[in-house]
């Protein structure tokens, strides 16, 4: 569906017609419940984000300016309810931790045959602000200097945290994971 | 760093494009979630209304019932003095008797000679059984012209004491019950003046009571008013304007009415006078400028004058509309412009300012709200006003002096205005105070109605005076 087959929907949603918001709910909550699941600890707080994102996206529908994705719209509405919970669950204290980790041995194959569910849980294990840094800079595809901005951290903290995200996963992959390639090499 | 990048694309690859199909009951809760917040903007603009119009409700209400009170409480004055000799002789008269009528008569007719009583006389046990008479017939609805000049005053103490009595004795409800219990037995039994003194200190109480919760002050109050030009123009009508060099400080005030419900809230409104005034001078733009008159140097005023040659009238824009001169002033000098082949425009060579002046007679509705409620009370207020426009004046000032040449066109006779402030009140006495009130007020609509000028200004005044209150 393209902007156009949205434009009566989302004047009917504007208008309160609930089976239209229904309709648009249908189309992109799968989406953007995967969204929330990445920034959410669990599913229960993705779940209550996902709640929260849609109330606000109904509500400010008016405000959607028909010239951009939709999905991006709904996505960005969805991604600020997730930060702004983490912002009023967690102290986001500015840590400058340049602890060096001793390097992990692991091979991509052990991550490509990880599954996609197993993927989210290990992010969903990260402490929020490397949670949150990974997210924004890894999968939304955030320079440093965005993410500096966007959550009132200099950029330093953010590539700082970003490795620390990065070297957390591939201790967690190793200790999770790592027998998968072993196993494979030795059944192979 | 090639590691971490293959990491990161086979994140990316993996979760990017993540779906999840999320419970089925999360949809019901976001329809009932957006329902509720529209329900809750809609209820929050109808209870906004719906205060606004219990406030103005209460407003006219409470004015009306001020009004009523006034009227009826001069006539009741002339009826105490024709029934005092009245009086005297009947109660004389069943005193003496004490007949058991008098002990069977209904509970109602007692306390209504009770109260009566306490409101007609000084001497306080001889009046009770006239006025006994005359509220028992007033209740019984005979159009006795004695008693109706003396309803309100009996009446309204009369119902509010057997309410009282009635929610005190609940198990009787009738009038009947409680004249055979044994408690209105043993109130018969009591002297009659010992029944007085107590119904006299329960309406005192009564009174004070009412007396805490609705209360009335008058006020005057002046104030030096500092009005700021605010407001916008057409490009083609600013291209050809004065340019305003500053605003006057006008003298504002007025009478104002309180009425104040409860410790906190109060409605006030009253009658203002304010005052708003400009002053404007030689335009800054100078594309208009005659070459010829460049010369003039700083006496040159280069804003285009539009000359009426059948009406022999002068006009030119002003920032607050079409300043319109009904004569030239004796000292200008005035030059056609050679550019015009009309010979309609003409530009002032002189050095000239005009002085615009407005009044306005402002009636506001103020709802207030006492922050801080002691001796020294602080107090903020908000609200509307109308204001009529009562005078539009144009003066000249030049070389030669001051002189009223005209007024400014297209001015609209009524605006609205809203008012911000912060009131602080300092008790003089128990009943009179002093006022302290910065306010600022700013204009709604555009005081002109000319569709190329939006001339919206706003003040700020410290309105200081006395109020007493009753």
């Amino acid at each position: 569906m393209d902007l156009e087959d949205f434009k009566p929907i989302i004047s009917d949603c504007i208008a309160g017609n609930q089976k239209a918001m229904a309709k648009l709910y249908r189309q992109f909550a799968p989406k953007m419940f995967g969204v929330c699941l990445r920034y959410a600890k669990d599913a229960t707080e993705a779940e209550d984000n996902l709640q929260d994102g849609f109330i606000k996206v109904f509500n400010n529908l008016k405000s959607f300016r028909n010239d951009g994705s939709l999905e991006g719209w709904i996505r960005r509405i969805m991604i600020n309810v997730s930060l702004e919970k983490i912002r009023k669950q967690h102290l986001m204290y500015p840590v400058e931790d340049v602890a060096i980790y001793d390097s992990v041995n692991y091979s991509d194959d052990v991550i490509a045959k990880i599954s996609a569910d197993d993927l989210m849980k290990l992010i969903q294990q990260l402490p929020p602000r490397y949670q949150l840094v990974f997210n924004l800079y890894v999968i939304e595809g955030m320079s440093h200097q965005e993410i500096a901005t966007e959550m009132s951290i200099t950029q330093g903290t953010s590539k700082s945290n970003l490795a620390r995200a990065r070297d957390i996963l591939k201790k967690k992959v190793h200790e999770n994971f790592g027998e998968i390639n072993a196993k494979n090499n030795y059944t192979a | 760093m090639k590691k971490d990048k293959n990491l990161d694309e086979l994140f990316r690859d993996k979760l990017l494009n993540y779906e999840q199909e999320p419970p089925a009951y999360l949809l019901d809760n976001i329809l009932s979630g957006v329902a509720g917040a529209r329900r809750k903007r809609k209820l929050i603009f109808w209870r906004m209304a719906g205060v606004a119009a219990a406030l103005l409700l209460a407003f006219v209400a409470g004015w009306q019932l001020n009004i009523r009170d006034g009227l009826e409480m001069n006539p009741t004055v002339v009826v105490r003095k024709n029934l005092a000799p009245e009086v005297q002789s009947e109660t004389k008269n069943q005193i003496e008797k004490k007949t058991p009528t008098n002990e069977t008569s209904t509970a109602m007719s007692q306390l209504a000679t009770l109260e009566s009583s306490s409101a007609i006389g000084t001497n306080q046990s001889k009046p009770i059984a006239r006025s006994s008479e005359s509220e028992t017939i007033a209740l019984a609805g005979e159009p006795v012209p004695v008693a109706t000049n003396s309803e309100s005053l009996l009446l309204k103490p009369l119902k509010s004491l057997y309410r009282r009595i009635r929610s005190e004795d609940g198990d009787s409800n009738t009038l009947q019950t409680r004249k055979t219990s044994k408690n209105s037995f043993d109130l018969a039994e009591k002297s009659i003046d010992q029944q007085i003194m107590e119904q006299n200190k329960q309406m005192l109480a009564v009174e004070n009571k009412s007396k805490e919760k609705v209360r009335w002050l008058v006020g005057a109050q002046v104030s030096p008013e500092y009005s700021n030009s605010r407001g916008s123009q057409s490009q083609v009508y600013a291209s050809n304007m004065l340019n305003p060099s500053s605003n006057s400080v006008d003298l504002g005030g007025g009478i104002s009415v309180e009425y104040k419900k409860g410790k906190r809230w109060s409605l006030q409104s009253g009658v203002y006078y304010s005052g708003l005034g400009q002053s404007s001078g030689n335009s800054s733009n100078s594309s208009s400028k005659d070459l010829q008159y460049a010369i003039s140097g700083s006496n040159y005023f280069n804003t285009v004058v539009n000359m009426d040659a059948s009406t022999n009238k002068m006009s030119l824009n002003s920032n607050a509309g079409v300043i319109e001169l009904n004569k030239i002033p004796s000292g200008m000098v005035l030059g056609t412009s050679l550019e015009d082949k009309t010979l309609t425009s003409s530009v002032i060579v002189s050095q000239t300012n005009f002085v615009q002046n407005f009044q306005y007679i402002e009636i506001p509705l103020y709802l207030r709200y006492t922050l801080i409620d002691s001796r020294f009370d602080v107090v903020v207020l908000g609200g509307f006003s109308s204001n009529v426009l009562v005078g539009n004046q144009i003066f000249v000032e030049d070389g030669s002096g001051k002189s009223l040449v005209g007024k400014t066109k297209d001015m609209e006779s009524l605006n609205y205005s809203g008012t911000l402030g912060l009131g602080f009140k300092y008790g003089l006495s128990k009943r009179i105070f002093l006022n302290v009130e910065p306010r600022m007020k700013y204009y709604l609509n555009s005081l002109n109605s000319n569709s190329s000028v939006t001339y919206k200004p706003y003040t700020f005044g410290v309105f200081t005076g006395l109020s007493y209150e009753f």
